[in-house]
C-alpha cells in the first residue's frame, strides 16, 4: 500500500474532526480548564486537525520501529545468543541470533 | 518540605476530554510542580502530550525538544528523543484495560521568565497497553523566551477519561 502524505492525512483528520463537532451532530471535543468543561474553540479544533494528521503520519512512518524494539531480546540475551552461535560455528546467517533478528524485521517491515 | 508546596490549580477529570489545562503559573514562584495521577484514556495505544500555554492558549509551535530514558519491565531500556516538535511526550502507549494508567511528576523551570527558555523534568510510571510497566525519566525545553502561564495536557487521539491533575508552586 502506498504511503500517504501529510496532506492526505490532514484531509482525513479534517473529516474526522468535523464529524465530532456538535454543530455537525457529533459528540464534540472538550477542554477542561478551571474545572469547567467546554467545547473546543474553532482554533482548538483546527489544532486538533493538525495534531491528528501529524499523529497519523508518525504512526505510518515510525510504528514499525517501536514494534521491532518491543520484540528484540535485551542486549545481554542477544550477546549470549551470539556466543552460543559462535561456539556452534554458526556465527553467520545460520545462527539463532540472525534468524531471530530477521524474523522480527520481516514481521515488522519498514513501510514503503 | 512541609509547607513548601502551594497548590495552585487542581483538575479532576471524570468525563472524557481530549484536553486539560492547568493555569496559574506566574512570577510568584521560580519552580512549579505538576502531579498527574491515574490518567486513563478511552483509546488504546495512544500518547499523552503536553504544551505550555501563553495567555491561556496552548503554544503549538515547533519549539519543543525532549530527551528521556524509557525503563521497561520486560525488556531493555531505550532512549527517546526529538527536537523541534510541537509538544512534549509524557505518557507513551497508554492502554484502556483495567489498571492501565499513566502517573507522572513534572517540574517546570523559568516558565514565567520572559528572558529564559522554559525547562521541565519528568518522571513517569505507567502500565501501558501491553500491559507492561514503563518508567521514564527525562527532560525537555521549550525554546522560546516567552511568558508561560500554564500547561496543557492532551491525548494523541481520543479522550482522557479520568485523572487528577495538580499544579503546585515551590516556595522560594
Amino acid at each position: 500500500m502506498a504511503l500517504k502524505t501529510l496532506e492526505q492525512f490532514t484531509a482525513e483528520a479534517q473529516t474526522e474532526i468535523d464529524a465530532k463537532k456538535t454543530a455537525n451532530g457529533g459528540d464534540g471535543m472538550f477542554a477542561q480548564v478551571n474545572n469547567v468543561r467546554r467545547e473546543f474553540t474553532d482554533a482548538e479544533y483546527d489544532q486538533a486537525v493538525t495534531d491528528l494528521a501529524a499523529s497519523k503520519l508518525d504512526k505510518q512512518d515510525n510504528s514499525y520501529k517501536e514494534a521491532r524494539q518491543n520484540s528484540y531480546l535485551n542486549w545481554r540475551e542477544q550477546l549470549d545468543q551470539l556466543y552460543h552461535d559462535m561456539a556452534a560455528d554458526k556465527g553467520d546467517k545460520t545462527g539463532d541470533w540472525f534468524a531471530a533478528i530477521k524474523k522480527i524485521k520481516d514481521d515488522n517491515p519498514k513501510p514503503s | 518540605m512541609a509547607g513548601s508546596l502551594v497548590l495552585i490549580d487542581s483538575e479532576t477529570v471524570s468525563s472524557g476530554v481530549p484536553s486539560v489545562s492547568l493555569t496559574g503559573v506566574d512570577s510568584t514562584y521560580d519552580v512549579y510542580m505538576v502531579i498527574v495521577s491515574n490518567l486513563q484514556c478511552d483509546t488504546d495505544v495512544e500518547d499523552v502530550k503536553c504544551r505550555v500555554t501563553e495567555g491561556g492558549t496552548a503554544n503549538s509551535t515547533t519549539n519543543y525538544d525532549r530527551a528521556s530514558k524509557l525503563l521497561r519491565a520486560s525488556t531493555s531500556f531505550s532512549d527517546q528523543y526529538a527536537a523541534d516538535e510541537t509538544s512534549w511526550d509524557m505518557g507513551t502507549n497508554i492502554g484502556t484495560a483495567t489498571g492501565e494508567s499513566s502517573n507522572f511528576v513534572q517540574y517546570i523551570f523559568n516558565a514565567n521568565n520572559s528572558s529564559e527558555y522554559t525547562f521541565m523534568t519528568k518522571e513517569v510510571a505507567e502500565l501501558n497497553s501491553t500491559p507492561e510497566l514503563v518508567g521514564q525519566q527525562g527532560g525537555g525545553v521549550f525554546t522560546s523566551t516567552s511568558t508561560v502561564d500554564g500547561i496543557n495536557f492532551f491525548m494523541d487521539s481520543g479522550n482522557i477519561d479520568s485523572g487528577e491533575f495538580k499544579l503546585y508552586g515551590l516556595k522560594k
